[in-house]
């Protein structure tokens, strides 16, 4: 039972942080390598706003993922629009603004340990005989809900339509009067709040540090890779797959190992079908 | 014919004016190169990391204070110490050592280091910078990190080629040895005997934990599990619920990284009926008990070296904190604050008998330090250059274990510096 919680836990934790990564590509067909930047700009952000401006929790979670939503738009209206169509610039470009922002932050001091971001439930509960914490169940609440209403949001209003559309047939799109770079500038912005999303429920389960940027990119990667890019039941498909074997791995053969099957799954996934579980992308080739 | 000569005046005294400001320049130059020739201290830390940031604290005091007081008398002549520090980045996740071992080599070529003090700080990186030190001929004084034994292990079998290196962080094997004498004195006034070991995969911490899991076997103690976990672990619940399962009253993690919070909040929140004691560095920090909202109450936390909770049986312990706390506007963070500020004093000592900053002379005086510091007697053991350290800080340097209590860190081991007794939760009374 403790294995199907927290690897429930660990899965949706997984999904959440590759919810925003998979957007933006499913989109824009741009790899946003300043996710994990942008996720640890909505922790630090909402810490300074809470301790130091002293504006209230909820008020701290609202303007930070404003402002990271703001941010996200303004990385691809100002600087990836530049790149747009050379995928290893977008690349280049995407990491050097999310090293900048995240060595910024290491380079302002802030290293202590004691930057935490309180739960929103304190307390524990015993679920079916395993002791859990609220946040925990929180967290597989609010993931459960971003993938519902991200889906309410893709196939019933306009603006969500305009973003499946711009994915599946870009010039068909455009001939119907959609703009590809306002899409995109819509994606990132939407890709950014989930980051911050993310960030803001999980984040309460330890600290915050600069290297947590750098943990929720790969693992966003991962997820993407093994799951499919381009495909939403892929990301959830991936998550719950690596989700799962961390658990099991850390029980049955030690905690080392748990980066090793991720590492793993990779690989395979890149011999047996490189566009992923339920990926979209070069299945076309793939089946050439 | 006036008009002339007062135009001539006019010129001759511009003429004076600027042969005077010629003579003041030089008279400052001249003075400016008979100033004397500052000690420069090498510093080599990994400054985007809580460790790191720790140990420049607590050098810059030391520096500042000493120089405030003139600088260090060498053979008669007052000199003034003067820092350069040098981001290693050696305690990032893979510990990139290549770029360690080139801010040591940048310190001592090109920033005329005459000692390297206070890191690298990951046992990987200061073990392979020791070739570095030797082939420079460059004294230097640990002292933050590297608790692995391999340290002064190779200095022992290599006297003549690693006589360049000392060590004030002290290694895991003494550590663990007053470790197991703690656990033993708690077994004895409370009774339990059943541990969970939860290491971090670091050499020093890999070392610890296999150390202390045969230390603690061979004295009866009941080991239930023994494990391992990468740098940067995010989740503990499997560990956890194997400790909870198996019934252990003590959980024992060995970590430096600052992932180990989620480890003791997911150990509040699962309700593991097992005190945590251990080397949880993240948990040195007073501002933990605001951060984790009390989660870490009645977890004990092991300080390789004392000083940095001050306690009226170390005396310099208590100016130490204050001045921090004056400077930095909080008490020092880790025990790497309380080793960093005393190296300095240890340097200036050695610099002072030896009479000279030649290396050969300051390893024989290093060799002979016998002072006071923050964290009790400065003594190095001849052969391998290791602190020498055990429970009396009169006698020797300590460590000290401190319990949070109402917010507060209390020394409760060893016990001739502590000042409360350990307290044990109310679930396991």
């Amino acid at each position: 039972m403790h294995i199907l919680i927290f690897g429930l836990v660990n899965s949706v934790i997984l999904a959440l942080l590759a919810s925003g990564f998979a957007l933006v590509y499913g989109v824009s067909r741009l790899a946003n390598f300043a996710h994990g930047a942008l996720y640890i700009l909505v922790g630090f952000s909402t810490w300074l706003f809470l301790n130091r401006v002293g504006i209230n929790y909820i008020g701290s979670i609202v303007l930070s993922i404003l402002i990271v939503s703001i941010i996200g738009g303004a990385i691809y209206r100002f600087l990836l629009i530049r790149v747009k169509g050379m995928p290893d610039s977008e690349i280049i470009a995407s990491l050097s603004i999310g090293i900048a922002i995240m060595e910024l932050f290491r380079w302002r001091g802030f290293i202590s340990e004691a930057y935490m971001l309180p739960p929103f439930i304190k307390g524990s509960v015993n679920l079916l005989g395993v002791m859990i914490d609220w946040q925990r169940l929180l967290i597989i609440g609010v993931g459960l809900a971003i993938m519902v209403s991200l889906w309410l949001f893709t196939h019933h209003t306009k603006v969500g339509l305009s973003l499946r559309a711009i994915a599946q047939d870009k010039h068909a799109s455009m001939m119907s009067g959609i703009e590809p770079d306002r899409t995109a500038v819509i994606a990132l912005a939407m890709g950014s709040a989930l980051a911050g999303i993310s960030a803001v429920v999980i984040l309460p389960l330890g600290n915050i540090t600069v290297e947590t940027g750098y943990m929720v990119l790969i693992n966003a990667i991962a997820v993407c890779i093994v799951g499919g890019l381009g495909s939403w039941a892929g990301v959830f498909a991936g998550a719950l797959l690596l989700g799962f074997s961390q658990i099991l791995a850390t029980a049955l053969l030690g905690p080392h190992w748990q980066m090793v099957v991720v590492l793993l799954f990779i690989i395979i996934t890149l011999i047996i079908k490189p566009s992923g579980l339920l990926g979209r992308q070069k299945e076309l080739e793939e089946r050439v | 014919m006036k008009v002339k000569a007062l135009r001539m005046n006019y010129g001759l005294r511009l003429f004076l004016v600027s042969i005077l400001l010629i003579l003041i320049g030089v008279c400052f130059l001249t003075q400016g190169g008979a100033l004397a020739q500052p000690i420069v201290l090498g510093v080599p830390i990994s400054r985007g990391y809580p460790d790191g940031v720790d140990a420049e604290r607590g050098i810059t005091l030391a520096v500042e204070e000493i120089n405030a007081k003139g600088g260090v008398n060498v053979a008669g002549k007052m000199r003034p110490l003067k820092l350069e520090i040098s981001d290693t980045r050696d305690l990032e996740p893979g510990v990139p050592v290549a770029e360690a071992l080139v801010a040591v080599e940048r310190l001592i070529i090109e920033k005329k280091a005459n000692f390297i003090i206070g890191g690298p700080i990951r046992s990987e990186a200061a073990l392979a910078a020791m070739d570095v030190l030797s082939k420079h001929k460059t004294v230097s004084i640990l002292s933050a990190g590297v608790l692995s034994p391999a340290y002064h292990k190779r200095i022992a079998e290599n006297y003549d080629k690693y006589k360049y290196c000392f060590r004030t962080t002290g290694s895991v094997i003494p550590m663990i040895g007053g470790a197991v004498n703690t656990f033993e004195s708690i077994r004895a006034k409370k009774g339990f005997d059943k541990v969970f070991i939860m290491v971090q995969d670091v050499a020093h911490a890999r070392a610890a934990g296999t150390s202390l899991k045969e230390g603690l076997e061979k004295k009866g103690w009941k080991v239930l599990g023994y494990e391992v976990y990468p740098t940067g672990t995010t989740d503990f619940s499997v560990g956890l619920s194997k400790a909870k399962e198996g019934q252990a009253q003590y959980l024992i993690p060995w970590f430096d990284m600052p992932e180990v919070s989620i480890l003791m909040k997911q150990w509040y929140d699962m309700k593991v009926p097992a005190l945590p004691i251990g080397y949880i560095h993240a948990l040195q920090d007073e501002g933990t008990w605001k951060a984790t909202e009390g989660k870490v109450a009645y977890s004990v936390v092991l300080y390789a070296k004392a000083g940095s909770v001050a306690t009226k049986a170390i005396p310099l312990s208590e100016g130490f904190v204050a001045a921090h706390k004056k400077k930095y506007g909080m008490e020092p963070r880790s025990e790497w604050t309380s080793t960093s500020y005393t190296v300095v004093y240890i340097l200036k000592d050695a610099i002072e008998r030896a009479k000279a900053v030649d290396p050969e002379a300051i390893i024989s005086a290093l060799e002979k330090t016998d002072l006071m510091g923050t964290y009790g007697r400065v003594r190095f053991d001849h052969k391998s250059h290791q602190i020498i350290e055990n429970g009396d800080p009169k006698e020797t340097a300590v460590g000290m274990w401190a319990q949070w209590i109402d917010g507060k860190r209390v020394i409760v081991f060893p016990n001739k510096i502590a000042t409360r007794s350990l307290e044990l939760p109310p679930w396991m009374k």
